[in-house]
């Protein structure tokens, strides 16, 4: 057990016991332990495998970062256990390991590693590629990802979106001290900090440390800054747009923050980085800061017997902290030219370290400060290319963008005072850089609040730069050992890969994948670069530095996608739909009834009694204008300028190409009113396309074009007894076929709602009336109708009716019976082309699709076999070949007809009719079918429809 | 023959909220509300800048102001939606001179508006929508165009005395998922569905 007594620091409440297991095995914590604590406070030294070669790792960084930490939590892969706090009941085990953690047979691989160099997968597994299905599953069992539960239920992601003027990242006294200042010059603050709570390193320091974070933190509520912990500016992009991964949400597993800042200022402290010697990534291996956070945080003891390799204040305050812990302390110092050569030992721990002077000390713990990385990941995504100070020994920002600022290690060194002194400087001027771009935001928004007094100038800056301290510049020993510790890549690794000439880090990085793993160059940049500048024989500012990209710490696919808001549209009788058993198809955003249990039966009804159907969803325009025939005769290939009012008429529309685009009925109820519609799926395309002629073509014509689709609830009456049914319900409309008919629209009142215009059209083939409702009584004229008409039989039939209707009347449906290339005279419709207009969209084109005689046409079909319904989109080929001459677009079974029925296209010299057709089934078979005189299968003469 | 029916609302009760979360009626004074408003009337108007009725209106595009009772949007360039009282519009609209091309279309049923009040109510929004809901960026009176959970929305800042208050319409086929997504965005900031005024 190595859990100390109290600490005066300490973030665990020890009057709360959590208990959670570890590889089955039950483990006791405290609250506020994270896993990697509790785990340690338990005598746990290995907690994962390394990637490639599968030797043991402990915890390192003891952070966020520590690219030994990864472990499985329940069904949650890839977990940082060294940042997740301990929940009661929680399982978590060692992922990736086989058959165990403590004997993982894979690390057979570690004895060959000198045959493991940079790009064997590469060289190794090309040939023969008749092996790399094997190759590819074995590789995977490597793959460092933990277990994936497919049958993991979705859980709830957030998103938000703010404006906040200044965005700090990082919560550490230069953070804090930045955010304070900001906020207390008016701006509006988001403080975003990755630990669980404020105060960097400040938290795991000493009294003083702690105590001035514990003023920062009151001075940061006093001034109102909102403030977000355990979350991470994940990015930075263009404009300020900065995204933050929230992972502490109350009731989100994570939330995205979208956040578009007036100005950021970063300051996300320091990164301590590893020593590469030999043994570097052995168990008891730990960095100043991991032995800190464990002694100070979390009153655990990492180890008992410690060396202490250090090069700076940070080392020896944890030679320090080991000593209080009662600890045998063993101090190296760089500084006086100390160093170290291999840490030794096997298994769970090292037993020794060897010293550069040739001393062997005997240890469990050796710890390691040799120095700082500067995380600059967010002004890189700001298009700063930072620089190397060959003194401090770490990257610095070159010239950062003027809404980008930087406040604390990232900026310099100094004492505290300095350090906040400049970091309340930075908030002050972020401030006022954000006034600037909120008046001019606000100047430029006419719906904002007016301004007041001049655009404010942009300020300079001014702040004094901080000191840079001197720093040994330790990077390798005289030994090899790990660079990448997520990747399994050594210096060694390295050099050879510089020997083979990638003398790029852009290209040795990608080459050994080093700063690739999950910590993504927050450990092992400096040390890459350092390793091939040494190669290279040039200096590391030289070589320069990998670019950092987004994100800057790992987001879930889940908080990247957010709340699953997938919009749906239906209809004002959905209520009536989803009480009386329909069953519901997915068309576009529509939820449309497809059918209500027999679409058969429905179509027959419909056929011999009369039938409804809402059919909302059908696309309608309001158009408005003396010069909407000029409109419609300019989108559509047939006249309109002589549309009598009260009158309806058929359309198609094509695209400059010739090809159908659309078609609908447009109805002409005033001098200067019109209503359009168009196909439910082509609602959207066709008021585009008429608002971009309008308005780049013909900005001078007078037409006001209003979507009304969801305004009216349309409802198609069909059948022999619609005419018997719809006079029971309207007023002031005179029905009689003498008086309305086929092709007419009309306006009035149906079961008391005023308003209503109804038109004799007729999809279906049948005597019908599509009468359109103000949408808000839409229901109501709905389950009158069915009221009414109970002793006529009336039914609801759904899309699916509709569609064998349609097909066994031979209309063709757009996107279906048509698609990409499909020109009107394919579909037989060439009649409605009105070539002596003047001008209309796809003419040009349309004369030469007249004289083209080898597109294929749309026709009727009929398989041999009544019994037989051809698979839609099979295949037509030339009967005894394979050769495709065609395909079937639309098939049903005809409840009306006892047969299956067709439509398909067909090259011009299988579409007489008459011709025998061989159609391809999906199971393989062959049938024979044959082309029709009409695309009508029922009541080609379409006497119903006019009845 | 039947008398004219009652206006359907959008959104049936019992409310569910997306995630399928059952949600109870509230009362009016709850501290964060969401109402269905859709009954009220509507009217389009569509006038060019030269006409007489836009210098009537006299309402930007972007902003938002209540007449006799009628609150006229700006809410496109050269459009204005008019809400309220259907005597009121009435009233208003036919006082607008009608030359020159211009268009006064009944837009009542055409579209859903919920009201969503509340000290809240910005942060409700703030989880759905991209714009600035802070008051210097869409004080009361502002009018804004949107997508709300991937809707394409008009809203219109009206606070009720000194409660901030939002209009969102939406196409009425979008009307009962908009509704529920508002739910289920504010769910965690306690928020109830009021019942529809007739």
């Amino acid at each position: 057990m190595t859990r100390l007594p109290p600490r005066p620091g300490e973030i665990i409440g020890r009057t709360r016991s959590v208990d959670f297991s570890w590889n089955g095995r039950r483990v006791s914590g405290f609250e506020g332990d994270t896993i990697a604590s509790a785990l340690t406070a338990a005598g746990v030294r290995v907690v994962s495998r390394s990637m490639k070669y599968r030797r043991p790792r402990g915890y390192m960084t003891n952070d966020y970062w520590d690219p030994n930490a990864l472990v499985q939590v329940g069904d949650e892969p890839n977990v940082r256990s060294a940042h997740r706090l301990i929940e009661p009941g929680m399982a978590v085990e060692a992922q990736n390991v086989w058959p165990s953690l403590e004997r993982d047979l894979r690390a057979v691989t570690g004895p060959a590693s000198r045959f493991l160099t940079p790009g064997f997968y590469y060289k190794t597994f090309m040939r023969p590629r008749w092996l790399w299905p094997t190759y590819e599953k074995v590789l995977a069992t490597f793959s460092p990802g933990g277990r994936i539960d497919l049958d993991t239920p979705h859980r709830y992601h957030d998103k938000r979106y703010i404006h906040p003027d200044v965005v700090v990242a990082g919560g550490g006294p230069a953070g804090m001290a930045a955010a304070i200042a900001g906020a207390e010059a008016g701006a509006r603050v988001l403080l975003v900090e990755h630990f669980h709570r404020l105060g960097g390193h400040l938290l795991w320091g000493d009294d003083s440390d702690r105590a001035l974070a514990g003023e920062l933190v009151a001075e940061v509520a006093d001034a109102g800054v909102e403030v977000l912990t355990d979350s991470t500016v994940t990015g930075r992009y263009e404009d300020n747009w900065i995204a933050i991964a929230q992972r502490n949400h109350p009731v989100a597993v994570e939330r995205l923050i979208k956040a578009r800042a007036k100005v950021l200022v970063v300051a996300p402290g320091l990164i301590e980085r590893p020593y590469v010697f030999a043994g570097n990534d052995k168990p008891g291996v730990m960095l100043s800061g991991a032995v800190r956070r464990f002694v100070n945080l979390y009153g655990v003891r990492p180890g008992a017997a410690a060396v202490v390799f250090t090069a700076n204040p940070e080392g020896d305050a944890a030679a320090a902290d080991l000593e209080r812990a009662e600890a045998d302390v063993t101090v190296l110092d760089a500084r006086r030219g100390e160093n170290i050569v291999r840490a030794l030992g096997r298994g769970k721990s090292i037993k020794a370290v060897e010293v550069a002077d040739g001393r062997r000390l005997e240890c469990d713990l050796l710890v390691t400060a040799t120095g700082w990385t500067a995380p600059t990941s967010l002004l890189n995504m700001s298009g700063d290319r930072p620089v190397y100070d060959e003194v401090a020994t770490r990257f610095f920002p070159s010239a950062p963008i003027g809404n980008v600022l930087v406040a604390g290690g990232l900026a310099g060194d100094g004492t505290h005072e300095q350090l906040i002194e400049h970091a309340r400087t930075t908030g002050r001027l972020a401030a006022a850089r954000a006034r600037s771009v909120a008046y001019s935001l606000q100047a430029a928004t006419a719906r904002a609040k007016a301004v007041s007094g001049s655009q404010p100038g942009w300020p300079t800056d001014t702040r004094r730069s901080l000191p840079r301290h001197p720093h040994p510049p330790l990077f390798r020993s005289a030994t090899h050992g790990l660079v990448d510790f997520s990747e399994d890549v050594s210096s060694k690794d390295m050099l050879g890969a510089a020997d083979e000439g990638y003398d790029s880090v852009e290209l040795l990085k990608r080459y050994t994948t080093a700063t690739m793993g999950p910590s993504q160059g927050k450990l092992e940049t400096v040390n890459t670069v350092a390793v091939l500048a040494e190669a290279l024989g040039r200096t590391i500012g030289e070589v320069g530095t990998t670019v950092w990209r987004p994100p800057y710490a790992p987001i879930t696919m889940g908080g990247l996608g957010g709340p699953m808001y997938e919009p749906v549209r239906v209809s004002s009788i959905q209520p009536w739909h989803e009480a009386n058993g329909a069953v519901f198809m997915l068309a576009g955003q529509w939820i449309r009834p497809d059918h209500y249990g027999d679409p058969s039966g429905e179509v027959l009804n419909t056929r011999r009694n009369v039938g409804i159907m809402d059919v909302t969803p059908l696309g309608k325009f309001d158009l408005r204008g003396p010069d909407v025939p000029k409109l419609l005769n300019h989108l559509y290939i047939n006249k309109w300028m002589k549309l009598p009012v009260g009158s309806v008429r058929y359309g198609i529309m094509c695209t400059e190409e010739g090809v159908v685009l659309d078609d609908g009925v447009t109805a002409r109820l005033g001098d200067h009113h019109y209503m359009m519609t168009t196909t439910s799926s082509g609602t959207a395309s066709v008021w585009e396309w008429a608002e971009n002629w309008l308005q780049t073509e013909f900005p001078d014509w007078q037409v006001h074009i209003t979507p009304v689709t969801s305004g009216f609830t349309s409802i198609n009456v069909a059948g022999p007894e619609s005419r018997t049914l719809v006079r029971r319900l309207t007023m002031d409309v005179n029905l009689d076929p003498a008086a309305f008919k086929y092709m007419q629209v009309r306006t009035g009142t149906v079961a008391g709602v005023p308003d209503c215009f109804m038109w004799r059209i007729g999809f279906t083939g049948e005597l019908s009336f599509e009468i359109h409702v103000p949408a808000g009584y839409g229901l109501h004229v709905w389950e009158a109708l069915l009221e009414a008409g109970e002793d006529l039989r009336v039914r609801p039939f759904g899309v699916e009716g509709q569609r064998i209707m349609r097909l066994e009347k031979g209309h063709f449906i757009v996107g279906q019976d048509t698609d990409g290339l499909t020109k009107l005279p394919a579909l037989g419709m060439a009649h409605l082309l009105k070539l002596d207009k003047h001008d209309f969209v796809g003419k040009p084109e349309l004369l030469w699709a007249l004289a083209d005689t080898s597109a294929p046409v749309l026709v009727g079909i009929q398989p041999t076999d009544p019994s037989i319904v051809p698979d839609e989109a099979g295949q037509i080929v030339r009967p005894g070949t394979d050769e495709i001459i065609g395909r079937i677009t639309s098939s049903r079974m005809s409840p009306t007809l006892g047969r299956s029925i067709c439509l398909g296209q067909v090259l011009p010299e299988a579409s007489k009719a008459g011709s025998e057709l061989t159609v391809l089934m999906t199971d393989g078979r062959r049938i024979t079918a044959r082309v029709m005189a009409h695309h009508a299968h029922f009541d080609p003469e379409g006497e119903r429809v006019r009845g | 023959m039947a008398d004219i029916p009652t206006f359907e609302s959008t959104v049936p009760a019992p409310y569910v909220s997306y995630a399928g979360v059952p949600m109870e009626s509230g009362r009016p004074d709850s501290p964060l509300t969401l109402r269905d408003v859709s009954s009220v009337t509507k009217s389009i108007v569509r006038a060019g800048p030269e006409t007489k009725a836009c210098h009537r209106l006299s309402t930007p595009f972007g902003a938002a102001r209540t007449e006799d009772g009628v609150l006229i949007i700006g809410q496109r360039p050269d459009e204005w939606v008019l809400t309220g009282h259907g005597s009121a519009i009435r009233a208003l609209t036919e006082s607008l001179d009608r030359s020159g091309h211009i268009s006064i279309i009944d837009g009542t049923h055409n579209s859903a508006i919920f009201r969503l009040t509340g000290a809240g109510a910005a942060s409700v929004l703030e989880k759905l929508c991209s714009l600035d809901w802070r008051d210097l960026m869409t004080p009361d009176g502002a009018a804004v165009s949107g997508s709300v959970a991937h809707v394409t929305c008009d809203i219109v800042r009206n606070d009720q005395d000194i409660t901030p208050s939002y209009l969102i319409s939406c196409d009425r086929s979008y009307g009962q998922y908009l509704f529920a997504v508002i739910l289920d965005a504010g769910h965690e900031f306690g928020i109830s569905p009021l019942d529809m005024l007739a």
